[in-house]
């Protein structure tokens, strides 16, 4: 079977608290309900949950969405260290993709949407992403900014799409929860042109446009 | 408006009440008024193909009345074009039996489609019903039939997959076709171009070609996977039916046709053979037959009594 491999990072900083983190967990159940009831999209994707502060903790590791009844909450405290989610993600993707080809599977690049609210707190940040970006398995990353994100940080980050919060036209929770359903639409449409012998082209889905959100052109980066 | 008579409708006379789905080729929208009617509106009306549209609800308008109630039963079939200004923006189908939707736990339906038929069920869809083995055995006979009938009247079906077509068990085990503006009649185009779906391509057919033998390999994939509950059986493997579902019989003549379907592109089963073999009947091996006899011919009819001396032209090839 060919599968492509989700994973969703998520800043719980402290500035998360309240509306933000709230969106998120009540969109999960719904992006859950969405996958895990569609059979041919379950069997093709894999999705993992990491929530990053001060540190990042993988909250759901990677699985078959038709396989779990409940996912560890998102909750808000410390601080924004883009290093450790970019560390933990690079440890989970070697850790996934060796377990997976072990069960028989081939495995599609893997593709990371990272979500954040701030500004990175730690200042090392970018040697973890350069090791990230230089790995085996670098993931097609897909980066969101909300509330006090800058966008040239968000720009930095993606090297797929990269999306900017309109200031004034929404809330950083609407914009959130927007954002859950493109990540969702994006699993269902790539899932959908995935044939389980990797006989035909396989073309990740991901939207131009997000309701909520400015698109930032990575190319004047 | 009825859209029983196939007349064009004006798009302008619609009442769309919701949409409900948006696909690849389209949107689907509940409209007001009688019949519970769906329109299917094309997202790219300039690349349909009007006539070949107008020949599928011309199709429907020439069957007997009791092949009329058959096709609406089984079929999602486009009942009447819909126009926009003498454009062709899409057309009017029944909606699918209620019985072939399931609610989920958050309390919002989705389709029965045959997906949940390919693999073993999980909590996530626990709602839909699951099948015995005789109820899997006769959702087979059902698919056979129907695409049986549908080659018999000239179609090919084109894009068979998982998600085009529907079933039940209540009251009884049942079929339904979904998005049959994609059937084409037999050496005319398509409404649109040919829709295709990953783990469903006949991968010995010609690239772009879609016939009556296409339409053999896929249907032969349908039997086997439903058979078998499995999603991604192909007949590279032998077919390994859940237990109970066929008798010894039956699976010898169902794996037989299994590995037939595998072979060169024009040689695959019909759904005439793979009926015989599902019956789990015997078949008898016909000998050639001797050629009939030749009639007497009375001369003296032609000559009108008059004798003549005719000789005989040979009609066959000299050797």
């Amino acid at each position: 079977m060919q599968i492509l491999p989700f994973y969703l990072l998520c800043d719980e900083s402290g500035s998360m608290a309240g509306d933000n983190v709230d969106a998120l967990n009540t969109t999960l159940p719904e992006l859950h309900h969405e996958i895990s009831t569609n059979p041919t999209v379950a069997d093709k994707t894999r999705f993992c949950l990491i929530g990053f502060s001060t540190e990042a903790n993988v909250l759901q590791p990677l699985v078959d969405l038709s396989d779990i009844e409940e996912v560890p909450a998102l909750a808000a405290g410390g601080l924004t260290s883009f290093g450790n989610a970019f560390r933990t993600l690079l440890r989970c993707i070697e850790t996934d993709v060796a377990a997976l080809k072990a069960e028989g599977h081939e495995v599609y690049r893997p593709v990371a949407f990272f979500m954040s609210d701030g500004i990175p707190t730690d200042d090392d940040w970018p040697q973890a992403y350069k090791e990230l970006t230089e790995s085996r398995f670098c993931p097609k990353i897909i980066a969101f900014g909300v509330g006090d994100a800058e966008e040239s940080t968000i720009a930095q980050v993606a090297n797929f799409r990269a999306f900017i919060q309109q200031d004034s036209n929404v809330s950083p929770a609407a914009a959130l929860r927007e954002f859950a359903s493109s990540l969702t639409r994006s699993i269902v449409r790539s899932a959908s042109s995935i044939a389980a012998d990797g006989g035909s082209d396989f073309t990740l889905s991901v939207e131009e446009t997000v309701p909520g959100f400015a698109t930032v052109s990575l190319d004047k980066l | 408006m009825t859209a029983q008579d196939g007349a064009d409708v004006e798009q302008s006379l619609l009442t769309l009440v919701r949409k409900l789905a948006t696909g690849g080729q389209g949107e689907v929208h509940e409209v007001g008024g009688p019949g519970e009617l769906l329109f299917k509106r094309y997202l790219e009306p300039q690349k349909v193909d009007g006539a070949a549209l107008a020949a599928l609800v011309t199709l429907r308008q020439g069957l007997a009345p009791a092949e009329v109630r058959r096709l609406d039963r089984e079929t999602a079939w486009p009942l009447c074009r819909v126009l926009d200004g003498g454009r062709v923006v899409g057309f009017l189908m029944r909606r699918a039996p209620d019985a072939m939707s399931w609610r989920t736990g958050k309390g919002d339906t989705r389709l029965i489609e045959l997906s949940y038929l390919l693999r073993p069920p999980k909590a996530a869809w626990q709602a839909v019903p699951q099948p015995a083995p005789a109820e899997r055995y006769a959702l087979v006979v059902a698919l056979v039939e129907l695409f049986g009938w549908l080659h018999t009247l000239g179609l090919v079906v084109g894009d068979l997959s998982q998600a085009n077509v529907l079933w039940s068990l209540d009251p009884g085990p049942a079929v339904h076709l979904l998005d049959c503006d994609g059937v084409r009649i037999t050496g005319r185009p398509p409404v649109l171009a040919q829709a295709d779906t990953p783990d469903w391509l006949d991968p010995k057919a010609p690239p772009g070609v879609v016939s009556i033998d296409s339409d053999r390999y896929k249907a032969a994939l349908m039997i086997g996977r439903v058979l078998a509950q499995d999603a991604y059986a192909t007949p590279e493997q032998p077919l390994k039916p859940l237990a109970g579902v066929l008798d010894e019989r039956r699976a010898a003549a169902v794996g037989r046709l299994w590995g037939l379907a595998g072979g060169a592109y024009g040689t695959r089963p019909d759904l005439g053979q793979w009926r015989t073999a599902l019956a789990g009947r015997d078949t008898i091996k016909l000998l050639a037959a001797q050629p009939a006899p030749r009639p007497v011919v009375d001369r003296s009819r032609f000559d009108g009594g008059s004798r003549r001396e005719r000789g005989t032209i040979s009609l066959r090839d000299t050797p």
